[in-house]
């Protein structure tokens, strides 16, 4: 059963249409990718995937995620990384960040935070933790 | 210190009485054995950290130093003059000569108990390397799982999420397959506990190290002095 995370939009007809909350999911591994589009798609949001760190921005721009789940371990550029940049863009830097990682110590946690992160979430998670990551957020 | 074993080796009884009482007289007295050249097979005589060779019979004192083991440290306490010692000097230049003269015991007790410091501080750094060595292959151990878990964790991930996707729906399956799918996801939780576990890894290898360290130098502590 997909929960209640709709918002209600008006199109130019004067209709009122459902607008999921969209997630984009950045994780190197494909599967992992493909796992957490299914639980969100599950709750009713709408899970945008992307396996290539460098192509994060471009893609922001294009989709416009209400909340963005982020791998830390990556090749090229690790989730850290990219988290500080998004936090230092001022056009990106309102969305919510949630690092999904296996990086589990209380010092990841720390940098995670100091690289600006909303959310951590350690691998492996249940869909109760992940869900819940979410919905503070979205 | 650890208890020292000394072999007094010679065919004078009253150096041996002497040198035994002098030692004894000591605070800390090693462990000593006393026995003549016509008694000596070095095969026989248990391990000893100091050898102190004292008067032997003539032509003996070449046989029992050849057959002293050569990781011994080694006193010779002959007089100046022995015929068999000057060519000896030169066959074993490691060898501490004390010439028996008026202070014999005193002069051969303090090199003995520096010969012997020496021993015990050689035994330690052996068995500090030993540890290094050892500890280095549980770091090595320690290092792999670690990077490991990031793999584990990833692989857990995938097992436990579709564990779950399938029982949110489980009026598609069969009883037999629901019941085995929750077998899966119960082990990867499972696993899951365990690789928790590796997470303090980092922390237990460091207290363990310090817990060594602390050990040796416990163990290498001073020596007591001369009294």
């Amino acid at each position: 059963m997909a929960a209640d995370v709709h918002l209600w939009a008006m199109d130019k007809y004067g209709e009122s249409t459902a607008v999921q909350k969209k997630v984009l999911i950045i994780d190197d591994s494909p599967s992992q990718v493909k796992l957490m589009q299914t639980l969100l798609e599950k709750e009713g949001y709408w899970p945008v995937g992307l396996s290539d760190p460098k192509q994060v921005e471009k893609t922001i721009a294009l989709e416009h995620p209400n909340v963005i789940l982020l791998d830390v371990v990556m090749p090229d550029r690790n989730g850290f990384q990219i988290c500080r940049d998004l936090k230092g863009n001022a056009e990106f830097n309102m969305i919510p960040v949630i690092l999904v990682t296996s990086k589990d110590t209380a010092s990841d946690r720390y940098w995670g935070e100091q690289q600006g992160a909303d959310g951590y979430v350690t691998k492996p998670f249940t869909r109760e933790e992940l869900i819940r990551a979410v919905r503070r957020f979205a | 210190m650890r208890h020292a074993n000394v072999l007094i080796l010679t065919d004078e009884a009253e150096f041996a009485r002497l040198l035994t009482a002098c030692w004894q007289a000591e605070r800390q007295a090693p462990s000593i054995t006393v026995i003549s050249s016509e008694l000596w097979r070095s095969q026989d005589v248990p391990r000893h950290d100091l050898v102190v060779v004292g008067p032997l019979r003539e032509g003996k004192l070449t046989n029992v130093l050849s057959s002293l083991d050569p990781a011994s440290a080694a006193i010779l306490c002959v007089p100046a003059d022995s015929r068999e010692f000057g060519p000896l000097r030169a066959k074993y230049p490691r060898l501490v000569h004390i010439p028996l003269r008026e202070d014999w015991a005193q002069t051969l007790l303090l090199v003995a108990g520096e010969s012997l410091r020496r021993a015990e501080a050689l035994r330690l750094a052996r068995q500090a390397e030993r540890s290094a060595a050892k500890n280095e292959n549980h770091a090595t151990l320690g290092r792999y799982m670690l990077e490991m878990k990031h793999s584990v964790n990833n692989a857990l991930t995938s097992m436990l999420g579709n564990a779950e996707l399938l029982l949110l729906e489980p009026g598609q399956l069969s009883s037999q397959s629901l019941a085995q799918i929750k077998t899966i996801h119960s082990m990867a939780l499972r696993i899951n506990e365990v690789m928790q576990r590796f997470s303090s890894l980092d922390t237990e290898m460091r207290e363990a190290e310090n817990a060594s360290q602390g050990e040796t130098v416990e163990t290498s502590g001073p020596v007591s002095g001369r009294r």
